[in-house]
């Protein structure tokens, strides 16, 4: 066996260090909307549809979880990502929180 | 309740308003009042439910979010109601004119809603003109109706 240990071990170890605070922040984030009383059930399924590009069905589903379940999970990414969503259904007037899974 | 006639309707990709004077005068009214409402600190009661938390059980990351988004919060509702005051007296409205109205019909609805204190989805609305609230009642009852024909228009072409 000719020796690439040496040359492959080099660029592995560039990747390697992996802390617990890494596998902390690969953790996906979740973007979740809560019942309210006020919005319609038909303004929350265009809103669906409209920010995240979900058909009617899958829009529909969601805002059904919403209403009976009292919440439902909408949305999933990086941190910044579920912070733009969560911003972008505040614009909305949807109360939307995030955490992480 | 009988169908009423509608008032938002999709005719080759733009939304034709069939509103009544008095309704644009009315919705005129309620956008310069919703212009003072946004005003206010996002902390008063009034205002509050237009500014939620992101971060249920995390301060420092909210203060964070709040810092960052209320003034784009605040001013993209402005720029709402400027649109729709430009285009209050039009007989149809472009997409974007119409979704302008809907997030300002729906701003103006949890604003009504949170001094109505409604808590309850299936909560009835009872009309007596001699309740104090009963103006508030009748507004929030209007734009409902408005808001589910804006949303219904817009569905239909999804």
């Amino acid at each position: 066996m000719r020796s690439l240990g040496v040359v492959s071990a080099a660029p592995a170890e560039v990747q390697l260090p992996s802390t617990d605070d890494d596998v902390e922040a690969d953790r996906p984030w979740i973007v979740i909307v809560w019942n309210d009383p006020i919005n319609l059930m038909s303004y929350v399924v265009l809103v669906f549809q409209k920010l995240f590009g979900y058909n009617r069905a899958k829009a529909t589903e969601l805002m059904l979880d919403v209403h009976h379940k009292g919440r439902a999970v909408v949305s999933s990414g990086t941190r910044e990502k579920a912070e733009l969503d969560v911003f972008r259904l505040h614009e909305h007037g949807l109360w939307a929180t995030m955490r992480q899974d | 309740m009988t169908a009423p006639r509608r008032r938002v309707v999709s005719r080759s990709g733009r939304y034709v308003l069939e509103l009544d004077p008095r309704e644009r005068e009315l919705i005129r009214q309620l956008l310069g009042e919703l212009r003072e409402l946004l005003a206010l600190d996002s902390k008063d009661p009034r205002v509050r439910r237009l500014y939620p938390s992101a971060y249920a059980d995390d301060a420092e990351k909210q203060d964070e979010y709040s810092r960052l988004t209320q003034d784009d919060l605040e001013q993209g509702r402005l720029a709402n109601v400027d649109l729709v005051e430009a285009s209050v007296d039009e007989a149809s409205l472009d997409a974007e004119q119409l979704n302008a109205w809907m997030q300002a019909v729906n701003s103006l609805r949890l604003v009504l809603g949170t001094m109505l204190d409604i808590n309850d989805d299936d909560q009835e609305l009872s009309f007596d003109p001699e309740d104090p609230d009963a103006r508030t009642q009748a507004l929030y009852g209007y734009l409902g109706g408005l808001l589910d024909e804006i949303v219904d228009a817009q569905l239909e072409t999804l």
